[in-house]
């Protein structure tokens, strides 16, 4: 164990306890899980795009992790190419929540199935979620999907929930873990940035219009971005 | 709190079940019971590809629920790539060989037992020996150390030569340039590299995972990463990339040698102490400039002088890196010499067994066991490997020749295990014919694939979950494959157990008188750990020597009886200084060769020159050189029967042809258009286009590893897709004898 997932592993620990205490007192989850955000710290999923290769392990181990149905998955990608042979270029892009900190699905969520974890992530309340799709009307990156679930034929959400069992014992997310190419890290948030910054510089050389997205977006990103090229050549970004 | 997705599936497809079985009626806390249990991780090897990362299978409640990377695995180092992920869904597959299976009709078959199986094979293959002779017999397989020991020590015990893998179609041709110029196929030292150049090989997406990690940390570190490729592929899209004609890498590597020589920038130290063969090879270069390359390859001229100088400012630590299968090993008639041209930069740069440069470590040399051995047959092979070619390969083989003499009627029998050269070699009705053609075919497999498919025996073994295998050196660690769980299908058995039971009946058990267990120990003697730590940690590490391993398939061709005698060490561990101790190779001279006498005394060029692909590189107006390639989320033709790899081709439409732009425009074809290819043979087929600018304009590139015949797979007959295999014909190259997978040119017209 690191010490960063030590250290988010020991936060999270004491605050299950003031979760246990909160389950005896009858307050909803939803209402636990925010108390928690203001004792947990702050962490991010880093992507570097960059890095990239587009082999889809984090896909696999994810539906794997989350037992997902075949047809489902929260990581997807966007692909930019742009130029004629042979002057072209060709960009990735991880499309999957972007787990806002000013979160607009989890404001419309009729049901509170939506809630902001202890590290800031958006997470999911598979069973309480009713599939009305009112998150998919406010997501500015159109990431909600809608599908009937399998097993119990009722409609639900389905995206990223930054692997909530996993974080809660200070571990990766699957998709970090697994990434071959070390694309995808997660750590404390401002680590992250201040990771990702650097990156952005030494790419500048290369690609002037490098950068990091996530800074400032909806008050901050959970899934941080780093770019070769501008955002608004991305068709899910802003 | 939340219930995750996880908890609430186990909770809404097993409440029932549980309610019944515990008695437990709140499904909260059987959700959570089922969420709380315990997890058991055991020690594997994946099995999707070759490189066998190493890994832990998590089983909760009795089943396999996740993969993850082995840390101290040196080809895994904690990752997996997406089909190491999707293989725990090859074990439940239910297309999967349950019983052993007799052939009762075309692509039928019905149950068997084990008995009567391995009797009716013994007795048919005693009379097909005393018959036909031991020269009408073959094993094949994919070579990994399980089946390397007791199907070659089977066939070796009947006297049979010919044992075979699935290296023509892969790198038969890199392994003869390297093994001839600096003694083995080693890989370039990526990680700690300041320039590397790859030709053709695509680290992103023909994936051997750390392999994968320590490229994308060569570019994060800031290193200069080029790769020339026809395409744009998702390796070039994150480097530099430099497109180039297909088929002509061996003409720019040429010039990037004369470079290095006229301007004087190759090593001249290491050329002096550590070359045999540089004089007649500078004179040899002088002719082929940057300028005569751009003309054949399309790589500007100042281009190519630009790496040859970014390289040598950067040697010894820079690579050429030595490719595997693409340019340099089983494409075009020109592969093998474009390997020993790969093999020349190397050598100007003086980087053998440098910081960055061709990485030589030491690795691990198990003790030998004493157990009774057979001796080698002498047997003639029935493939053409040590006559008709004298350089090539006899751990590998030619399996496309010897189905060419079972079409003649001169090879009755063969034994093939986890491969299938009916799908994955070329020309697919040359291969089936082949093997329709034997007396006997006895298929060892997990699944129906289609070389099973045209047995007259299937040998069911289990999954690589359910089943343990002989240890395997990797790198300066061992590593082997434990049980994860109980066998699935109870009629399968370890191939261990079925090769020793067939040697019994056909009299020569007593080279099998021995458990795996007492194999493993035996190999694991010299070590400082016991079989039992190793299958508990599945990964340890080990004594190294001073002789490096490689990984199967890459070691040298040179025979020891030619290799010069051992003086000095033929591995180092790379330090962090400038220059390291030149190992002692193992070519014949003990140096790097530019001028083999090998090559000159099996009648070949001793030094590599410029010639085309077989096929030409003149096209007509409608025509294109059909070229393949892998993704990363599939391998072999094995995988896309996988719902959750075949959903990734479906959600991003990936099994189409990749058509240039412009050339699509002047025939009037457009993107997702359905085409019709005329080979030159005269065969026919179809295939989706997706039109894009990231491809030559020469070449159609064809994503590897669909297009399945076999019936059984039906995720794959769904998916659909094409298959080049099925246009190409049978052809062999003259060194190596490989395949020519890319000397295949079609006509093209819309549909």
């Amino acid at each position: 164990m690191t010490k960063i997932d030590r250290r988010a592993f020991i936060k999270y620990s004491a605050a299950a306890g003031a979760a246990t205490a909160f389950a005896a007192s009858g307050i909803s989850a939803g209402a636990q899980e925010i108390s928690r955000t203001q004792q947990g710290q702050r962490m991010a999923l880093l992507m570097d795009n960059s890095l990239c290769v587009n082999c889809q392990s984090c896909r696999v181990a994810c539906q794997n992790e989350n037992s997902l149905p075949v047809s489902e998955k929260y990581i997807r990608f966007d692909y930019v190419d742009s130029g004629t042979w042979p002057d072209v270029t060709h960009h990735v892009n991880r499309h999957s929540c972007q787990h806002c900190a000013d979160a607009p699905c989890v404001d419309i969520c009729p049901v509170e199935a939506l809630f902001k974890g202890p590290q800031g992530f958006t997470h999911l309340d598979f069973e309480a979620c009713i599939g009305c799709g009112g998150c998919l009307m406010v997501c500015p990156f159109e990431v909600p999907v809608i599908s009937e679930e399998p097993a119990s034929g009722k409609p639900k959400m389905y995206k990223c929930t930054a692997c909530r069992h996993l974080i809660s014992q200070g571990k990766k997310p699957a998709c970090a873990t697994t990434c071959i190419t070390n694309a995808v890290d997660y750590g404390p948030w401002d680590e992250m940035l201040s990771k990702a910054e650097k990156r952005v510089e030494a790419l500048r050389k290369q690609y002037p219009q490098a950068s990091v997205y996530g800074k400032t977006q909806q008050d901050g990103l959970g899934l941080l971005l780093i770019l070769r090229t501008p955002a608004q050549e991305y068709p899910h970004l802003i | 709190m939340g219930i995750d997705r996880r908890t609430f599936l186990s909770h809404t497809a097993k409440a029932a079940v549980a309610a019944a079985a515990l008695g437990v009626i709140d499904m909260r806390v059987w959700a959570q019971t089922v969420q709380d249990a315990p997890v058991v991780k055991k020690p594997s090897l994946c099995n999707m590809c070759t490189s066998e990362c190493g890994m832990h299978i998590h089983v909760k409640n009795g089943r396999p629920w996740k993969v993850t990377g082995h840390p101290d695995h040196p080809v895994s180092r904690g990752k997996l790539c997406p089909r190491a992920h999707a293989g725990l869904h090859w074990i439940y597959d239910p297309a999967r060989v349950k019983t052993p299976l007799k052939r009762v009709g075309e692509w039928q078959f019905e149950p068997i037992s084990w008995e009567q199986a391995t009797d009716q094979i013994s007795d048919q293959l005693k009379r097909i020996i005393a018959e036909h002779g031991t020269e009408s017999v073959f094993g094949a397989q994919y070579p990994r150390t399980t089946g390397s020991l007791y199907l070659n020590r089977l066939m070796h015990a009947l006297g049979v030569s010919t044992t075979q893998s699935h290296e023509a179609t892969c790198q038969a041709g890199r392994r003869i340039a390297m093994s001839h110029t600096f003694g083995a196929a080693f890989d370039a030292d990526w990680e700690n590299s300041d320039y590397l150049l790859f030709i053709g090989r695509n680290m992103g997406e023909a994936v051997r995972t750390a392999s994968a990690t320590a490229f994308a940390k060569a570019i994060e570190r800031g290193a200069k990463v080029v790769c020339v490729d026809p395409r744009l592929s998702q390796s070039a899209a994150i480097t530099e990339w430099v497109p180039i004609k297909p088929g002509t890498d061996l003409a720019l590597l040429l010039a990037l040698c004369n470079v290095l020589v006229t301007e004087n920038l190759f090593d001249r130290q290491f050329i002096s102490n550590h070359t045999n063969g540089f004089v007649p090879f500078r004179r040899h270069v002088v002719q082929y400039s940057p300028h005569w390359a751009e003309e054949i390859t399309g790589v500007p001229a100042e281009k190519i002088r630009q790496i040859a100088h970014e390289m040598a400012a950067a040697a010894p630590h820079c690579a050429v890196d030595t490719g595997w299968k693409a340019a340099v090993g089983s494409c075009y008639a020109n592969s093998t010499d474009t390997g020993r041209a790969v093999a020349y930069v190397n050598g100007l740069l003086g980087n053998i067994g440098q910081r960055g440069g061709i990485s030589v470590p030491p690795g691990v040399v198990f003790a030998t066991p004493q157990f009774p051995a057979p001796s080698a047959p002498t047997a003639p092979r029935n493939d053409g490997v040590g006559t008709e070619y004298p350089l090539a390969s006899a751990e590998s083989g030619l399996p496309h020749l010897t189905m060419q003499r079972a079409k003649e009627g001169k090879v009755k029998a063969g034994f093939i295990r986890h491969f299938n050269p009916v799908r994955s070699f070329p020309d697919y009705d040359h291969m089936r014919a082949g093997m329709r053609a034997l007396d006997l075919l006895v298929v060892f497999e997990t699944h129906m694939s289609e070389t099973a498919i045209e047995a007259h025996y299937i040998l069911p073994e289990p999954s690589f979950a359910e089943r343990e295998e002989v240890v395997k050196a990797v790198g300066d660690t061992v590593a082997m494959r434990t049980k994860a769980i109980d066998s699935v299908h109870p009629q399968t058995k370890s191939f261990d157990e079925i090769i020793t039971m067939l040697a019994y009946k056909l009299g020569v058990g007593e080279y099998f008188s021995f458990t795996l267990d007492q194999w493993n120990e035996a190999l694991l003697a010299d070590q400082p750990f016991s079989l039992a730590d190793l299958k508990r940690a599945g990964t340890l590490a080990a004594e190294v020597s001073d002789e490096p391993v490689l990984p199967a398939g890459c070691g040298s061709l040179i025979p020891p009886e030619q290799q010069a005698p051992k003086e000095r060490p033929r591995a180092f561990l790379v330090s962090g200084g400038d220059r390291n101790p030149v190992p002692q190779l193992f070519t014949p001279s003990g140096r790097f060769e530019f001028y083999s006498q090998r090559f000159a005394n099996a009648g070949f060029e001793p030094i590599a020159k410029w010639y085309p692909p077989k096929t030409g590189l003149d096209l007509g107006s409608a025509e294109f050189r059909v070229v393949h390639g892998k993704q990363a989320y599939h391998s072999h033709v094995a995988t896309n029967n996988i719902p959750i790899l075949a959903q990734i081709t479906k959600d991003y439409d990936t099994n189409r042809l990749w058509m240039n732009r412009s050339r699509a425009e002047q025939l009037g074809i457009s993107d997702n258009d359905t085409i019709r290819m005329r080979a030159r043979n005269g065969r026919t087929a179809e295939a989706r286009v997706m039109v894009t600018e990231r491809v030559h304009p020469d070449m159609l590139f064809s994503p590897a590893g669909y297009g399945n015949r076999t019936p059984y797979y039906k995720t794959s007959k769904e998916l659909g897709g094409f298959n080049p295999h099925d246009l190409a014909e049978y052809q062999h190259e003259t060194i190596s004898g490989h395949t020519m997978m890319s000397e295949l040119i079609v006509e093209v017209e819309r549909a």
